[in-house]
């Protein structure tokens, strides 16, 4: 019962940070943007995250400047993707180039270390013990007792969800995406949509960056996002867009995410089960190619 | 051609500037900091020669990302095919006993082959599954780094050593030092002009590029898109692989822990910026293997980390792609302007 309890929190611990910027990639899906700078933009996160803890020696305000600081990321790819039209695909290629150079660079200049940056003053965000349901025996310990962020993901999936099917901005955001021209006709410019779609998206990457740093663990390491970004690209490719079906693949990634944990110290050497997350996003995109062509014929 | 070079100085220039600001608000002092940089790069002997030596594996990564985007596949595998070049290079040099002569080309052929078969792997999930190669490649990346981390951490671990390598390659096999250059830029001189023959002179460079720009246009016209997609795969995986393979049989001699991560994403930004022209990858590899050199020195003399690099080379690409557009519309629009008087006239 133990084990099963430790999987499952593991699962949904690996699968927050890729939830979050699935979500945020899937409003950038819907609004017909082909954004990529999700690493980049969870990685400047993770930093600031870091940063804004250790110096303003607040986890809140620690959320707050990863949240700032994907903005920025934002910002530089909305002034060259949309107002410069430069190519989407280049300008996420060299803002992820980007991420990791700054990140890097300022490790050094701010905190003058290589590698890694870990220290007692940096705040964790704390995890959080949902009344009521934690006195409940097995649900409570199923349910409570996570990450604070964890449930914002939760909140952050249900919302978007609602957003994008059950407003009137979902649907100018969809319109985006299906035809721009014909929204901007009708009197709503798409490029503003787009524009808003991107912030979502960075404030989304800027939780799942303090995820990684202030509550998966509590330190920053050079390009510490390890491909996470990509992940929740395929994941929004796969399920395209949805975000029920977005939680269901991010919980499988979560799966096993939390079985290269469970799998460590065994017989497999570590090399071999740290490639279960990139091996599995494989088998999924092989499934899903299996499903469509079942569909088309 | 001379729109593309104009944008790409002015934009190498203005990154330069915004670079130049980064480093006064940091207190540090621009002119001293760059004039480091080109010292150490480009107007010292040995710093000149660490450059070519340090643009072997850019530029052949830059040339097979350039390649494979001007001819339609997005292959961002170059990080993977990079290190399973290396392997192949690596397996060769340590087991097989052979003079010169016969295994510099068999170790070439071996880091060919290594950076083929996994892009090869890539191509053959698209062809059979319709796997996007643009993620394949990717996921590709991250199990060809692991898979060679364990590479060297058990069977091939080499037991002398601290940290996960290998043993030293045979000697044979070692690729000499001509007048302080290494002799792997004469084989990534000769692959690049290789490239630019294939790409510019010949039939299959041609098909490649028309189903670059207009897939379905090529197959109207005759060509084999789908055996052309595996085709460009395999040739940009293996001229990833040989920059693998050339950096172990130039430089450490032997698959060390890491070999390849700083170079990791360096190709595609060199593709990007040179927007998949042959001769600009090359120029603009050489420029950045100068910028990669020259921070060691850079970080020597001045105060400032040799990451400052990272950044102003993401600067660059960002302005120079952007610069390009938007100087493209100035020119349509004098174009333009031209035109209309010369018919109102």
């Amino acid at each position: 019962m133990n084990v099963l309890f430790g999987l499952v929190s593991a699962m949904v611990v690996g699968a927050t940070p890729i939830l979050l910027a699935a979500i945020g990639g899937t409003f950038t899906f819907y609004a017909g943007i082909f954004n990529i700078a999700m690493e980049g933009m969870m990685l400047v996160g993770a930093f600031c995250a870091v940063l804004g803890s250790f110096f303003l020696h607040s986890w809140f305000l620690g959320i707050l400047c990863a949240v700032a600081g994907a903005l920025v990321m934002a910002g530089i790819f909305i002034l060259f993707a949309v107002k410069l039209h430069t190519d989407e695909f280049l300008t996420g290629i060299a803002l992820n180039l980007f991420a990791v150079g700054l990140t890097t660079f300022l490790l050094r200049d701010i905190f003058h270390v290589k590698g890694a940056f870990t220290d007692a003053g940096i705040r964790a965000i704390p995890a959080v013990k949902l009344p009521l349901i934690s006195g409940i025996p097995y649900l409570g310990s199923l349910l409570s007792g996570y990450n604070l962020i964890i449930y914002v993901a939760v909140l952050v999936t249900v919302l978007s969800a609602f957003v994008i099917f059950r407003t009137r901005f979902g649907l100018r955001l969809r319109g985006a995406g299906y035809n721009a021209a014909c929204l901007s006709s009708s009197g709503v410019p798409a490029s503003t949509i787009r524009i808003w779609s991107l912030i979502i998206c960075a404030v989304c990457c800027g939780l799942a960056g303090a995820y990684l740093s202030l509550g998966y663990v509590r330190l920053f390491a050079e390009n510490m996002s390890a491909g996470r970004g990509w992940i929740s690209l395929a994941a929004v490719i796969l399920v395209s867009g949805n975000p029920w079906g977005i939680g269901v693949i991010s919980l499988l990634f979560g799966f096993f995410d939390g079985l290269t944990v469970f799998l460590q110290g065994g017989r497999i050497p570590t090399q071999f089960t740290a490639m279960i997350p990139y091996v599995a996003t494989l088998v999924s995109l092989y499934l899903y190619s299996v499903r469509k062509k079942r569909r088309q014929a | 051609m001379r729109k593309q070079a104009l944008s790409g100085i002015l934009g190498v220039l203005a990154a330069f500037a915004i670079g130049a600001l980064v480093l006064a608000l940091q207190g540090f002092n621009p002119v001293a900091t760059y004039g480091a940089l080109l010292q150490y790069s480009l107007f010292s002997g040995s710093g000149f020669t660490a450059t070519l030596t340090r643009a072997v594996p850019l530029i052949l990564t830059g040339l097979s990302a350039s390649i494979a985007f001007a001819s339609g596949p997005v292959n961002l595998g170059q990080p993977g095919q990079l290190v399973m070049g290396a392997l192949g290079a690596t397996l060769v040099g340590l087991f097989v006993h052979l003079p010169s002569v016969f295994l510099v080309p068999l170790c070439i052929l071996a880091s060919l082959l290594g950076g083929a078969l996994w892009s090869g792997l890539a191509a053959l999930l698209k062809r059979a599954f319709a796997m996007d190669e643009f993620i394949v490649t990717l996921m590709l990346n991250f199990i060809a780094d692991y898979f060679a981390l364990w590479v060297i951490t058990y069977p091939l671990f080499d037991p002398s050593a601290s940290t996960p390598m290998t043993r030293p390659i045979s000697t044979a096999a070692w690729l000499p030092d001509l007048g302080g250059v290494n002799t792997s830029v004469l084989f990534m001189v000769l692959a690049a002009v290789v490239c630019w023959l294939i790409m510019s002179r010949g039939r299959s460079g041609y098909e490649w590029r028309m189903t670059g720009q207009n897939s379905l246009f090529a197959r109207i016209g005759g060509c084999k898109v789908d055996a052309n997609y595996v085709r460009v795969m395999l040739v940009t995986g293996a001229l990833a692989g040989l920059a693998g393979g050339l950096m172990i049989m130039g430089g450490p001699h032997r698959f060390v822990k890491g070999l390849g991560a700083n170079y990791a994403w360096d190709g595609i930004m060199i593709a990007v910026v040179a927007s998949n022209g042959i001769s600009g990858t090359f120029l603009y590899g050489l420029l950045f293997s100068a910028l990669q050199q020259g921070a060691i020195g850079m970080e020597l003399v001045t105060a400032v980390p040799s990451e400052f690099i990272d950044v102003l080379q993401a600067v660059i690409v960002l302005v120079v792609v952007a610069g390009r557009v938007s100087l493209n519309m100035v020119f349509d629009r004098l174009a333009t302007r031209r035109k209309l008087k010369e018919n109102t006239r």
